[in-house]
């Protein structure tokens, strides 16, 4: 029986938006580079460095301005809106928590894009393609993805299940002794991306979950208790994806103040 | 090789009799219809060019993002769908609530329905990724644990696809009504029993097409995490936007067969019938879209901390909320006041502006949702159809005025105009 539950923690006062852990992220999982990717809405990003900005008209004096990196990937939802309207099952959430994608049933209908409120989900509109010694530094535990369908961020299941083979080779069968780092928390050179088991009390992403510097990506259920909005809507996303930071202008930019 | 030349000899005679029947056929038309013909061809063509296109290098091809994932080809697949309800409300009216007059249009209704549900299914295979991988839909179904599929599209697919059959079975008495065809005392009887089980055709018709056609809206409705469409009464209001849009496209484009035709395919008062019936369910719709929009604006955006005039980006993307308004309000006036309904330049402005404002609520309501910033930070994602989106919608619309015209010409689509003539 599983136990495991994998939540990360971003603390977005030590990110520097040095985009690492998208570079990592494009590597790890075989995303293929066009010739024109320069913020093209087509382009094929498991994760996004999303930069913001508290100076949305253009009018504050220098010193004033501020700005922050929010590294964005799937958001694991523990309620997913894309696993309900899903019309081949091509997505699914694991026991483990995480919402697997398997590009190979998918048919590219891209109604879980329309239904994803944090942009998470990408669609292959170009055959992926991969030139000259780019093909030599393709993973092997990723499967290429092919044209027409949708991908998006597995929290690198495959990472665990290569940590799980290894394990197994040593004897060890318990599957909840095993742990892993995705490509992103591996790379981040100031360990601004934590990654865990939600469901240990005593590992740090559980730990910083609660924190109060803590908050989830633009919703607000988490400051609803139990209000009437709550009610209205009955269902939330419930992200397992959490952010810190001190600074307030980023948590009222959540509520869309 | 003389047995080949035997039997070529045997069948160039047959050949012959085709090719001189095509073309003596082509010379009876007028030069303005050669010319439209010829239009809707080239169009044609055009599709099957672009769709090849697509199909070969990819959807890259189309205006489509990773925000604005779905465009006019759905657009395109909505309006067919909501344009289409009129074959299983005439259906239901004639063969269930036995009102006799709409027998002359019901044939038109049913061409008509099963036009656009069969170009439905042509526009999805188009916009899907991977179509050779469609049997995904029927034999890994997302139906979750309870009574409803989960997921809506399931839903959708499996009641448009026994929807068609029942389309299918629908237009076989029109078929074998053909005069060639008719002839066979075999295929007479065949066609007056079919005819006979038509009640079961448009109760299963019915049944089904409440269930698609909200579900339609459904697809939307459902989805709590997205401010711009969340709403759970999207479901019903889709079925009454079907009831009164289907209804007035049957009129339109009968109406439009009967003006190319130069002839009265269909007694007046059968138009003035069905636009009876459109134009109350036009009220009801327009009151519900109200009462749709009034709760967005109080309920359900406000639920999302958003402000339902910044989802429009202000006056910005109103317009086609207000042009939606109007479209569908002129309908309510004009198919429901006697005089303008009596009056055949009324009435068609009533049901053309009824089509032109269903279709117009299918982008306000549905793909506009899809340019809604998701982010605070996030601007509204420009949307702009490419050559190959348009040429293939333009075309797959020529595509069904091709089969209708084929169809209204060699098949017994107006008795009413086959009764006149004898």
């Amino acid at each position: 029986m599983i136990t495991r539950r994998w939540g990360m923690v971003i603390d977005l006062d030590k990110c520097t938006g040095c985009g690492t852990c998208e570079v990592s992220c494009m590597q790890e999982n075989n995303m293929p580079i066009f010739q024109d990717d320069s913020d093209d809405p087509k382009r094929v990003k498991l994760l996004n460095l999303m930069k913001i900005t508290n100076d949305r008209e253009k009018s504050l004096q220098y010193g004033d301005v501020k700005v922050a990196y929010i590294p964005k990937m799937c958001q694991q939802c523990d309620n997913p809106s894309c696993v309900a309207v899903c019309p081949a099952n091509a997505t699914d959430i694991g026991d483990d928590g995480v919402v697997s994608q398997i590009w190979s049933r998918c048919f590219g209908c891209r109604y879980c894009i329309g239904s994803c409120p944090y942009e998470a989900r990408v669609f292959n509109w170009w055959k992926p393609r991969y030139e000259g010694t780019f093909k030599e530094s393709l993973n092997p535990d990723v499967s290429i993805s092919s044209r027409g369908t949708v991908v998006k961020c597995t929290f690198c299941s495959h990472i665990w299940k290569r940590e799980r083979d290894k394990a197994v080779a040593k004897g060890i069968t318990d599957i909840n002794a095993v742990s892993y780092t995705p490509a992103c928390a591996a790379s981040c050179p100031t360990n601004a991306i934590i990654f865990g088991d939600l469901s240990d009390p005593l590992s740090d992403v559980s730990r910083l979950s609660k924190d109060k510097r803590a908050f989830r990506l633009v919703h607000t259920v988490d400051n609803w208790g139990v209000s009437k909005k709550k009610n209205l809507i009955k269902k939330y996303p419930e992200p397992k994806v959490f952010y810190l930071s001190s600074e307030e202008w980023i948590r009222d930019m959540m509520r869309f103040k | 090789m003389s047995k080949l030349k035997d039997q070529i000899n045997a069948i160039t005679p047959l050949m012959k009799v085709c090719f001189d029947f095509v073309k003596n056929e082509y010379n009876s038309l007028s030069s303005s219809m050669k010319k439209t013909l010829l239009f809707l061809f080239i169009m044609s063509a055009g599709f099957a060019l672009f769709a090849l296109q697509i199909f070969i290098f990819g959807l890259g091809y189309t205006g489509l993002s990773n925000y604005v994932a779905w465009g006019v080809w759905i657009g395109g697949d909505l309006s067919l769908i909501v344009l289409g309800g009129g074959a299983f409300f005439t259906s239901f009216m004639l063969y269930i609530l036995r009102r006799d007059e709409f027998q002359p249009i019901i044939n038109s209704a049913i061409l008509i329905g099963l036009l656009c549900y069969a170009f439905t299914f042509i526009f999805l295979g188009l916009d899907v990724g991977q179509p050779l991988r469609f049997w995904f839909a029927y034999l890994y179904p997302n139906w979750g644990e309870h009574l409803m599929p989960q997921s809506m599209l399931t839903e959708v697919v499996f009641c448009i696809t026994f929807y068609f059959m029942v389309l299918v079975g629908e237009f076989t008495p029109i078929i074998l009504g053909q005069k060639l065809l008719d002839r066979f005392p075999v295929i007479h009887q065949i066609g007056h029993y079919i005819h006979k089980l038509m009640w079961i055709g448009a109760a299963v018709g019915t049944f089904l097409s409440f269930f698609h056609q909200g579900s339609l809206g459904g697809t939307y409705g459902v989805l709590f995490a997205k401010p711009g469409w969340f709403r759970p009464h999207l479901f019903f209001l889709f079925i009454v936007s079907a009831l009164a849009a289907g209804t007035s496209f049957t009129i339109l484009i009968t109406w439009l067969a009967g003006k190319v035709k130069k002839k009265d395919v269909v007694p007046f008062k059968t138009y003035v019938s069905l636009a009876r019936v459109s134009g109350f369910m036009f009220l009801i719709y327009f009151i519900f879209r109200i009462y749709d929009i009034y709760l967005m604006i109080t309920k359900y955006v406000p639920a999302f901390d958003r402000n339902f005039w910044d989802l429009w980006g202000g006056t910005y993307g109103l317009w086609m909320l207000v042009l939606e308004l109007i479209a569908c309000f002129i309908p309510v006036i004009l198919l429901n006041i006697k005089a303008f309904r009596e009056k055949e330049k009324t009435l068609i402005i009533g049901v053309g502006s009824a089509v032109f404002g269903m279709m117009m609520n299918r982008f306000a309501a549905t793909l506009h949702g899809f340019t809604v910033p998701n982010f605070p930070w996030k601007a509204f994602t420009p949307y702009g159809p490419t050559i190959q989106e348009i040429v293939t919608t333009l075309g797959i619309f020529s595509s069904m005025a091709l089969i209708y015209i084929f169809c209204a010409k060699y098949l017994p689509i107006f008795p009413h105009l086959d009764k006149q003539e004898h």
